[in-house]
């Protein structure tokens, strides 16, 4: 078979490639170019596609906490971290034993709970804003981070339950019934066999928890109005409501807040790919 | 007692079955608790409202029960018929074209040679970043004055003139379909690029042997093993696509004159632009219908996956 052998299929696919390359990577480089102009030199037509003078007087500006911009952006910084951890231990804590009880279990309504579980994909955030407005409210936690990280703990559920009952599927029972066998109770044939190999998928689950607690905007935006609490989602919208003309300082603060979770992403790609997909295609 | 993945059906009633697997249950307890605080109150909750009239200090008190003047209100209203149309170009459109690339970048991907993994890696980005950044980059990028993409038609000879897209009618719902794309085609790229493992190699080289070109052994051999992931990958994109309300609501905040409202950031404005809770609720209700129906098909192919996994 000759693999190497070059078509028009594989011309084709690689102009393909090329420009869909273009399409995803330009609008990245271009929010990093444009971070390290000045503000005077952002606003030029024709634009210079390279920072002439770079500077990073932006960056230095966001992450110093002796300017009032750098003290604002710090806190929305520190405010996400906060939430996004917290959100994240909690909701793998809550999620590894209802992944393993739907994965091993057979309880009457496992099936039914299960997709009840799916069944929130469903539905539209703002189906939710207005009762969990009136509700935090009534609770007292408008303006707090619990009522962030109790929002973001629930909807973040159904996904990782589901992308840690792919794991457990793959696991073989037999290991367990073994351990059970030498003497283990089910609790700990679950912990000292099951939780060691399913530390990819846990692994996974938290990152994918962590990286959407950090990206959410609509709840944050609602629950939230007190300038200290915000998170970095709606501190970068206030921060273009009172600077609207500082592109760079826009594009600095979008670069920030994407380096976390991107890293994050790129350095365990392998299994967020395969966790993301693990339910999708198993057939 | 309970014991791990028992086959034989049990003898006992549903009663008993429940009694028997109590302890099961504590398993899943934390998560339906928090669930049902947090999702089942909510959607009765949302229904309760939209027969109501809310006062705007939104004191749950004083609402007045008003039928279905609610509903009424919204299917009445005069841009009921814009905003839908807008959704559904938006929602088709967004999933068409993030289908189709994520398709052909995952068929190109398939294959090995060197550097794949950093172009997947490249590729994945703008599904990892914030959808505020990512809206943020494209404003400025279609930005009238100073966009580079309009410098760069220009240079090339394609528009004279400034470039405007965002304030424009006719190009606004594109415009913002271009950057929903571009942050969700990865996502349809990972799912099919994992669903292109399934497809056996010695199905496509014995294709290959009898002859088959690329196209006939893509067509008859490798689309109807993807036909499954391919289900789920629409449904999640639709779904996504039709809940989604960042890209509008900070790119153009629906404007101009609502040609890029969708009916997301529509009841987002009437509830809390206009603190008009009960209008709302009855809007949220009518997509949660759209919603359920969807959700059928949705099930449906799930469960058609977990019947074939069948132990």
């Amino acid at each position: 078979m000759d693999k190497r052998r070059i078509t028009r299929w594989h011309v084709f696919g690689w102009i393909f490639l090329v420009f869909l390359l273009i399409y995803a990577v330009t609008p990245l480089l271009w929010m990093l170019i444009t971070s390290f102009k000045s503000q005077f030199a952002a606003l030029q037509y024709p634009p210079d596609l390279y920072p002439k003078n770079p500077t990073t007087e932006q960056y230095v500006r966001l992450l110093s906490p002796q300017n009032d911009v750098g003290r604002q952006f710090l806190r929305y910084l520190l405010n996400s971290i906060m939430v996004s951890t917290v959100t994240t231990i909690l909701g793998v804590a809550v999620a590894v034993p209802a992944a393993y009880a739907f994965s091993r279990f057979r309880f009457p309504g496992r099936k039914a709970l299960f997709f009840s579980v799916l069944f929130r994909n469903m539905f539209p955030a703002v189906v939710f804003l207005m009762p969990l407005f009136i509700m935090m409210r009534w609770m007292g936690l408008v303006n707090t981070y619990s009522s962030l990280v109790i929002t973001y703990l629930t909807f973040g559920l159904p996904l990782s339950i589901w992308l840690l009952k792919g794991f457990y599927d793959n696991i073989p029972v037999q290991l367990e019934q073994a351990a059970r066998i030498d003497g283990c109770t089910r609790f700990q044939a679950f912990y000292l066999i099951v939780m060691p190999l399913s530390a990819p998928g846990i692994i996974a689950t938290a990152i994918y928890s962590f990286i959407t607690a950090w990206n959410e905007y609509v709840y944050a935006l609602t629950f939230l109005n007190d300038d200290q609490k915000l998170t970095l989602p709606v501190g970068l919208q206030r921060f273009f409501t009172e600077y609207a003309t500082n592109w760079p300082g826009l594009m600095a603060a979008s670069f920030i807040m994407s380096v976390p979770v991107v890293a994050m992403f790129l350095i365990l790609q392998k299994y967020f790919v395969r966790a993301l997909t693990e339910g999708a295609v198993k057939a | 007692m309970s014991r791990p993945h028992r086959s034989e059906p049990s003898s006992r009633g549903l009663i008993g079955q429940i009694i028997d697997h109590r302890w099961d249950y504590l398993y899943v307890l934390p998560a339906l608790g928090v669930m049902m605080l947090v999702i089942a109150y909510p959607i009765y909750y949302t229904f309760y409202l939209s027969f109501f009239r809310t006062p705007p200090s939104l004191a749950m008190s004083e609402k007045i029960f008003n039928g279905f003047d609610n509903y009424a209100t919204v299917l009445g209203s005069d841009s009921f018929q814009q905003v839908t149309w807008n959704t559904i170009v938006w929602t088709v459109w967004s999933t068409f074209f993030a289908l189709i690339l994520g398709l052909g970048a995952a068929l190109v991907l398939n294959r090995e040679f060197m550097g794949r993994g950093l172009l997947r890696g490249l590729l994945l980005i703008p599904f990892v970043i914030s959808a505020v950044a990512a809206s943020y980059i494209w404003r400025w990028i279609y930005h009238s004055d100073f966009g580079v993409l309009g410098a760069v038609l220009f240079d090339l000879g394609l528009i004279d003139g400034k470039l405007n897209l965002l304030d424009n009618i006719d190009m606004v719902l594109p415009s913002l379909i271009v950057v929903n794309v571009w942050k969700e085609f990865p996502f349809a790229m990972i799912m099919i690029l994992a669903g292109l493992q399934t497809v056996p190699d010695q199905l496509l080289n014995a294709a290959r042997v009898d002859g088959a070109g690329a196209f006939h052994r893509f067509w008859h051999v490798t689309l109807p093993h993807l036909k499954g992931v391919l289900i789920i990958t629409v449904l999640l994109l639709f779904v996504q696509n039709l809940n989604h309300f960042i890209i509008p609501w900070i790119m153009t905040g629906g404007g101009p004159a609502g040609a890029s409202d969708i009916w997301i950031t529509q009841i987002y404005q009437i509830a809390f632009g206009r603190i008009r809770f009960g209008i709302a609720s009855a809007y949220s209700v009518i997509l949660f219908l759209v919603m359920v129906v969807i959700g059928y098909f949705y099930v449906k192919a799930l469960t058609g996956d977990e019947d074939r996994q069948a132990h």
